[in-house]
């Protein structure tokens, strides 16, 4: 594994600035890459029963998004709380930024006081290694202020109208606790779903509640990048399932990157676990990927940590070739951006 | 009303970090340490978050001592969190079992075995009044038989095993207990560990500071009666 492994030129325009809902498009006709180590496919979401076998598990994440960023204020002036993830009654790691498109850093120091979404709260220590996240004290209803006063977390490249809250929901999306929208499970629908059922796929969840956006990897760290843990569990019945399809060689294919960490997580002595807690497992090319057998996911930028993933699942050969197609042809990245099947076995499934 | 939290070894390193992380979450502490000065200065770093600090310098192997600790929690209203930090590490450069000077495994039992279960057993009628929580400082040590580290290790065993009883124990009366490695950290105790090594690149003890934020945060009963490991990936509660 080398820094570029992970480095290519994405076009500027080549990112989604809206949701496919605002583009003319149904969520389920983004465009879908197919990868095996066979070829590459082009094809539309909502063909996706037509590349899975019958008897495939796909494993997606039940986190719902929050309204996460709230507006706040303190000596420094108004700035931007972006809550990453829950650690207690009142005390989350936040970032905080000036705006959606500058992220600081702010001039900030433990135990300064701030105000964010109309409660009193206080920074308490940067996350150690991380020093654009902070541990922040809330004090006071922090669901009602998200209720009251939160916006889901948007960056600089969503152009206005900016979307709401809806439009970072998925079809799965029932237990609430994401920062970030786990955007992989977003293109579903209704009709994708119902073809997948008559073709005999099982659809089973998870809960992974995504903080905010990982930076790039740091070249000089890419073995152990400095990741934050997030919160998961794998219900005992998704494992025993996803276990009973092993036996029997059946596909098992995540929704998402956030699928992948918390299966891998929960993964001990040759089957997945029912497991709950904080995770911050980094799956890269010196771990195997054990869980599952295919990804479903986005488009990630150079130097991501999920690319590591992405190599850790299916070789740097087949997703740099996805890359170059991805990029010749046109995808458009990020949350509302095109799709990616990526399948390690091309036996198994069929092509 | 304030939680309370009593720390022992609380002057510097782990224990100090941990008491600015309560203290700025508005915690109430007990403080202690047999370094009076660095107690002191450590009070005065986070005495601007308006808490109460109790200082109470001594020896947690003496028994009236840990007396005055569970009076000072007492005065202070109660105790939510007992967390036994301080420990030694004897002779250093660290010998072989074979030379380690016999009274010096007694005092080691004495300070990293008898003096947290002394302050457990002292401090669970407050603890039971607030559900509190027991966190007992481990290490890898305690599982590794690393050549020179037996004395140590074979107190951190012993204090994993009182945890994890205590645990079974008390669960009938509310009060969880847990065991923490908290991994290599750039301490004193540490650089003690490998006197005239560079210790330069282990991590701070803030670098615990997630796991700990994540650790109070949790229902008493999933997590009692299990030894974390600080530093790692993955932090399990009970089903």
């Amino acid at each position: 594994m080398k820094p570029a492994d992970f480095l290519f030129e994405r076009p500027a325009g080549q990112v989604a600035t809206m949701p496919p809902e605002m583009r003319g498009l149904a969520r389920d006709e983004v465009r879908l890459l197919v990868s095996t180590p066979r070829r590459h496919a082009h094809a539309r979401f909502r063909d996706l029963a037509s590349y899975l076998t019958p008897g495939t598990v796909l494993v997606v994440n039940r986190s719902a998004t929050l309204a996460a960023s709230l507006p706040a204020t303190g000596r420094l002036g108004p700035f931007m709380l972006n809550l990453s993830t829950r650690y207690q009654d009142g005390l989350w790691l936040a970032e905080p930024r000036w705006d959606r498109s500058r992220p600081g850093p702010l001039p900030l120091h433990p135990g300064v006081s701030i105000e964010a979404g109309g409660l009193a709260g206080r920074l308490i220590a940067p996350y150690p290694g991380l020093a654009r996240l902070w541990f922040t004290r809330i004090d006071g209803d922090v669901e009602a202020a998200i209720a009251r006063a939160g916006e889901p977390i948007r960056y600089g490249y969503i152009e206005p109208p900016l979307p709401p809250l809806s439009a970072y929901q998925t079809l799965f999306s029932t237990v609430p606790g994401s920062a970030e929208m786990p955007s992989a499970g977003r293109p579903f629908t209704p009709r994708v779903v119902a073809e997948l059922e008559a073709d005999g796929i099982a659809i089973l969840p998870i809960e992974l509640h995504a903080g905010v956006s990982s930076l790039e990897l740091d070249p000089e760290t890419i073995d152990r990048p400095v990741l934050y843990p997030e919160p998961f569990r794998v219900p005992v019945a998704t494992a025993a399932t996803i276990n009973q399809a092993r036996r029997e060689g059946r596909p098992v294919i995540a929704v998402g990157t956030t699928v992948v960490r918390a299966l891998e997580s929960a993964f001990a002595d040759g089957q997945v676990r029912p497991a709950e807690g904080f995770t911050r497992l980094y799956v890269h090319p010196a771990r195997r990927v054990q869980a599952v057998d295919g990804l479903l996911t986005g488009l990630h930028d150079p130097l991501a940590s999920h690319l590591a993933m992405l190599h850790a699942l299916a070789g740097t050969e087949l997703i740099r070739g996805a890359y170059a197609e991805a990029l010749r042809e046109g995808y458009l990245w990020h949350e509302f951006g095109d799709t990616h099947l990526i399948l390690r076995d091309s036996i198994r499934n069929g092509w | 009303m304030h939680h309370v939290a009593l720390i022992t070894g609380g002057s510097r390193g782990l224990g100090a970090t941990l008491a600015a992380f309560l203290a700025a979450q508005d915690y109430d502490l007990v403080l202690t340490s047999r370094h009076a000065d660095e107690l002191e200065a450590a009070s005065r770093a986070i005495a601007h978050y308006g808490g109460r600090i109790l200082q109470i310098a001594g020896d947690v192997a003496d028994e009236d001592h840990r007396q005055k600790l569970v009076a000072g929690a007492w005065e202070l209203g109660g105790l939510d969190l007992l967390i036994n930090n301080a420990s030694e590490l004897g002779p250093s450069p660290l010998p072989p079992l074979a030379d380690l000077p016999l009274d010096r495994l007694e005092r080691l039992l004495a300070v990293n075995v008898v003096a947290p279960l002394g302050l457990a057993q002292s401090a669970l009628p407050l603890l039971q009044q607030r559900q509190g929580l027991i966190v007992n400082l481990s290490s890898d040590a305690a599982l590794g038989g690393y050549p020179g580290w037996g004395g140590y290790g074979a107190t951190k065993a012993a204090l994993d095993l009182i945890s994890l009883t205590l645990a079974n124990e008390l669960k009938e009366h509310g009060v969880a207990v847990v065991s923490v490695d908290p991994g290599d950290m750039r301490t004193v105790m540490h650089q003690a560990a490998f006197p005239g090594s560079d210790i330069s690149d282990r991590p701070l003890p803030e670098a615990t500071i997630p796991f700990f934020a994540w650790l109070l945060g949790q229902e008493h009963g999933r997590v009692s009666g299990r030894r974390y490991q600080a530093q790692s990936t993955l932090w399990e509660i009970a089903a």
